[in-house]
């Protein structure tokens, strides 16, 4: 099996997590490239339907050193923060996930496992990550659909990439 | 699913119309043949469509398809109070609609009134927005 080998657009991407009200997030070493352990996260109960998976990755924070006189100054980057993602998810009161989301917002302290599932077929390709949620919100505007934000939160360096290949 | 069912919106439209207007008859097209009768509405149904979301198929967003009703009288004053009946119960309106599926509200826009006069009737127009679930 391969990995995709095309230029996929955003929606086939889905946000899956780690069930359970207090869950054990995976250890780093796990999340990196152990598809075994991320994988079972991905099926149909876990997933949250938000509308679209936003962009992610790392910031850099970085350590600027310049010597008097000097041309150049250098670089040196000391710390790589992941992104904040903030996803949009229909408001549905019963769902079983979203309440999770809304527990561990309201907690503050919880750490998850997330995986974002890029899929073609039956090749995955897997981002998985922990994290806390925060600035969980509830829009009901009427003449819309209502609509609930949250922000997940990634905790440093522990995320990894891993594939079914 | 690809998508909540028209074919059941409009069941449900035509059944909740017919009640609303009982004994006008609702048609679902407009066809000259009706206009021989002095009172009657007719409806189309249009832009249905359930926003895609990332991810698999079943996740999308809610329907918010518009239902167009034309009211048709001979007489000004019958073609006000039946698009009148029609504004007094649906405007708003949250329920189960024609007995089929749950609408969080309807909207209806009441657009304008007009005469035909190559069948002589009166008609207004109206809009009606619903808000469906998914």
């Amino acid at each position: 099996m391969a990995l995709p080998n095309k230029v996929l657009p955003g929606f086939v991407a889905s946000l899956y997590m780690q069930p359970g009200a207090a869950p054990t997030p995976i250890a780093t070493a796990v999340l990196l490239g152990t598809y075994a352990t991320v994988s079972p996260f991905v099926v149909a109960a876990n997933l949250l339907e938000v509308e679209a998976i936003p962009a992610f990755g790392q910031e850099d924070a970085m350590a600027n050193f310049s010597v008097a006189g000097s041309r150049q100054s250098d670089k040196i980057p000391v710390q790589s923060a992941p992104f904040s993602l903030s996803f949009i998810h229909a408001w549905n009161p019963t769902n079983a996930n979203l309440l999770l989301v809304r527990g561990d917002a309201y907690s503050g302290l919880i750490d998850r496992t997330y995986v974002i599932a890029f899929v073609e077929g039956a090749n995955q390709v897997l981002f998985a990550f922990n994290a806390r949620a925060g600035q969980f919100s509830i829009d009901s505007a009427p003449g819309a659909e209502a609509q609930c934000t949250f922000t997940l939160h990634p905790r440093g360096n522990l995320f990894g990439w891993s594939n079914n290949v | 699913m690809g998508q909540n069912s028209a074919a059941v919106y409009a069941q449900a439209i035509q059944t909740a119309l017919q009640s609303v207007v009982a004994p006008t008859p609702v048609y679902a097209s407009f066809n000259r043949n009706f206009a021989s009768e002095p009172t009657f509405l007719t409806w189309t149904l249009r832009n249905v469509h359930q926003p895609v979301y990332t991810g698999p198929q079943i996740n999308k967003g809610i329907d918010r398809p518009t239902c167009g009703t034309n009211v048709y009288a001979q007489t000004m004053a019958t073609c006000f109070a039946q698009a009148q009946l029609v504004v007094d119960a649906l405007h708003g309106y949250q329920g189960l609609l024609g007995g089929l599926f749950y609408v969080a509200k309807i909207d209806v826009d009441w657009l304008y009134n007009t005469f035909d006069n190559d069948n002589k009737l009166h008609q207004i127009v109206l809009d009606m927005t619903f808000d469906i679930p998914s």
